[in-house]
């Protein structure tokens, strides 16, 4: 059951983290549908930079980086020239795997990727809480990059409710005009929190490269920016209800490894399933009752 | 600017960033542009693979063009086409005829019915319990490709086999390669023949009137007594039987059998031609052609002259942003 757990919150973390880029992003009036890009264009950086300077360091500063320009290309192309959020999203996340794939073996030998292999990060058992029985083995025994999640999650909550500049963010996703009508830039303001969420989404990419997996591959995000896109919706746009929804995901991905651990006669394929059909399945029980930012995807004259 | 020379500059402007990508990675831009152009048009075998390549673009680019016209964003395409091919190499291999004519035409036809009910999936959780098709058409192409998969450990493998693939397709539903001397299958004409289909119907009837009026404004579109959600079940299930029927013409065409991942971001590429076309049933022919040969073209590039292949991906992904920001000003009108 620990390890059940343990498992669901290893999977959930990169949802988190690029789940709370997108938060900012849509907060802000600008659909997150590049998140899958931005992640990937993370991984990648994370892993090329970490293995060529040999520091994790150095992999976290190149997926904040790598995230972000992506997080430019959609925000130049959907604030500056107004186009679909939606479709150039999906444009930035085509982009992304082939630039990464084609930079990859552009950096190796004879067009062959170069074998990076990088120790993942080890668990930071945190002291004293990690030996709190069941609860410090679970919540307090984890990499770096994890904690980095929950602690964004408490920081996004706070901006957003707490400060002047997430009160402006909000107010550009509901109004933007009201914005510029009290001498704000709404057209910046989108600018900014499309680069930071590709910066944040970039660092759940991180995890996947620094902490969990050791390498990049072709398209390794797999469609989580998608589950993470669909985790901020269905937790209603804030860092908490995003956090609860990724977690569930990550227990569905991890019920499913469970069962076929136990021999359990349950096709792989079926059970790989598991998160996107919950997703869809909480979507359509939400319906109407999610209510979207009010200017989301209306582009600002 | 007229609109298709700002497209032409799109497309420039990214040939562009590919070739300092290639000169990045140290090989001659030229040089890889002319092994590409070699590889597509260099001879009659390679033409035809190019055509054959640039087929499920076009059908599903068709359909996904008719869906954002009428402000539909369908990114489904992907899982409509894999099922699709899973439905045609599924009733082929189910009801075996000998005659090859009704054979193919009942394989496809099987093949288009997958999709379009996938298709018809997406539009009832969006219209029923309003989530936004977007999601929804991203999120069932994960569960589809996991469906084709499941169907190939399963009743549709080949026993042995070693990967995920079905036993080869019976030789009546084959395509012949009937185009002589080129060594294509007849799909291409086939889907040029339904680009000119959808434009009539696009430019000559009612319910093309009614997309492009919802296309352009859904209040008066409601207004003009058209039921913006009849409009959205009508392309649905028209796009999702062009990607289904896409991919059972890949199966019959090109694989003769169903292998996991035959069709893998072909749906990614059905959206761009259709931007590319500017959601223009006629134009999505030549935009088609165009990614069908940078893909025919893009293997010999990476054997003669070392670059890698993926940066087709590139110049797609760039092309799309390109033409996004150069044609934002018609797609609001």
């Amino acid at each position: 059951m620990m390890d059940f757990l343990a498992a669901a919150i290893r999977i959930a973390t990169p949802l988190l983290l690029a789940a709370l880029g997108g938060i900012l992003s849509e907060r802000a009036g600008v659909f997150a549908v590049g998140l899958e890009g931005m992640m990937l264009a993370g991984a990648f950086a994370a892993a090329v930079a970490a293995w060529a300077t040999d520091s994790f360091l150095g992999g976290i500063l190149a997926a904040l980086a790598g995230g972000a320009l992506v997080g430019v290309m959609v925000a130049v192309v959907v604030v500056r020239f107004r186009a679909d959020n939606m479709v150039t999203g999906i444009a930035a996340n085509i982009l992304v795997v082939g630039l990464t794939s084609y930079l990859l073996r552009a950096a190796g030998r004879g067009g062959r990727p170069p074998s990076i292999h990088l120790t993942p990060l080890p668990d930071w058992p945190i002291p004293l809480l990690a030996d709190i029985p069941v609860l410090g083995p679970l919540l307090f025994d984890h990499p770096p990059l994890t904690y980095l999640a929950a602690v964004g999650c408490v920081a996004m909550a706070f901006f957003l409710a707490r400060t002047q500049t997430g009160l402006t963010l909000r107010a550009t996703g509901e109004n933007p005009e009201a914005v510029f009508a009290s001498g704000g830039n709404p057209k910046l303001v989108r600018m900014l929190a499309v680069v930071a969420c590709g910066g944040i989404a970039g660092l759940g990419g991180a995890v996947l490269t620094l902490q969990q997996v050791g390498t990049f591959t072709d398209g390794m995000t797999g469609g989580r920016g998608y589950l993470a896109l669909a985790s901020l919706i269905v937790g209603r746009w804030t860092p908490w209800g995003a956090a609860l929804a990724c977690l569930v995901f990550g227990a569905a991905d991890a019920f499913g490894l469970r069962l076929q651990a136990f021999g359990v006669p349950a096709s792989s394929y079926v059970l790989q399933m598991a998160p996107y059909v919950i997703a869809l399945l909480v979507l359509a029980t939400l319906g109407r009752a999610t209510r979207l930012p009010a200017a989301i995807g209306r582009p600002m004259d | 600017m007229s609109l298709p020379s700002r497209i032409a500059l799109a497309v420039a402007l990214s040939l562009v960033c590919a070739a300092l990508l290639i000169a990045l990675s140290g090989h001659d831009p030229f040089s890889a542009f002319a092994a590409m152009a070699e590889g597509a048009l260099g001879s009659p075998h390679q033409v035809g693979v190019a055509l054959n390549k640039t087929t499920p673009y076009l059908l599903a680019g068709g359909g996904v063009a008719l869906c954002f016209r009428a402000g539909v964003i369908n990114i489904g395409a992907e899982g409509q086409i894999a099922l699709g091919g899973c439905g045609t190499a599924a009733t082929a291999l189910a009801w075996p005829i000998e005659a090859p004519l009704p054979a193919i035409l009942l394989a496809l036809a099987g093949g288009a019915l997958v999709g379009a009910a996938w298709a018809a999936l997406a539009a009832a959780i969006h219209l029923g319990r309003q989530v936004h098709e977007v999601l929804v058409t991203l999120l069932l192409n994960f569960v589809a490709l996991l469906l084709v998969q499941q169907a190939l450990a399963g009743p549709l493998g080949e026993f042995g086999a070693g990967f995920l693939q079905s036993p080869r397709m019976p030789a009546a539903v084959w395509l012949p390669r009937a185009i002589p001397g080129l060594d294509a299958h007849p799909g291409f004409f086939v889907a040029v023949v339904v680009a000119a289909g959808l434009s009539f119907l696009l430019w000559r009837t009612r319910f093309g009137f009614a997309i492009r009026v919802a296309g352009a404004s859904r209040p008066a579109a409601a207004y003009a007594g058209f039921s913006v959600a009849r409009l959205t079940w009508g392309v649905m299930l028209l796009s999702g039987a062009l990607a289904g029927l896409a991919g059972g013409i890949e199966v019959l065409g090109v694989q003769r059998r169903l292998i996991e991942g035959f069709s893998l971001g072909f749906g990614f590429k059905a959206v761009t031609v259709a931007l590319l076309g500017a959601l223009e049933p006629l134009a999505v022919v030549p935009a088609a052609l165009f990614v069908g040969m940078l893909e025919a073209g893009a293997l010999s590039m990476q054997r003669q002259v070392g670059v890698p292949s993926s940066l087709v991906a590139v110049i797609e992904g760039l092309t799309m942003l390109f033409v996004l920001a150069a044609t934002v000003r018609r797609r609001a009108a």
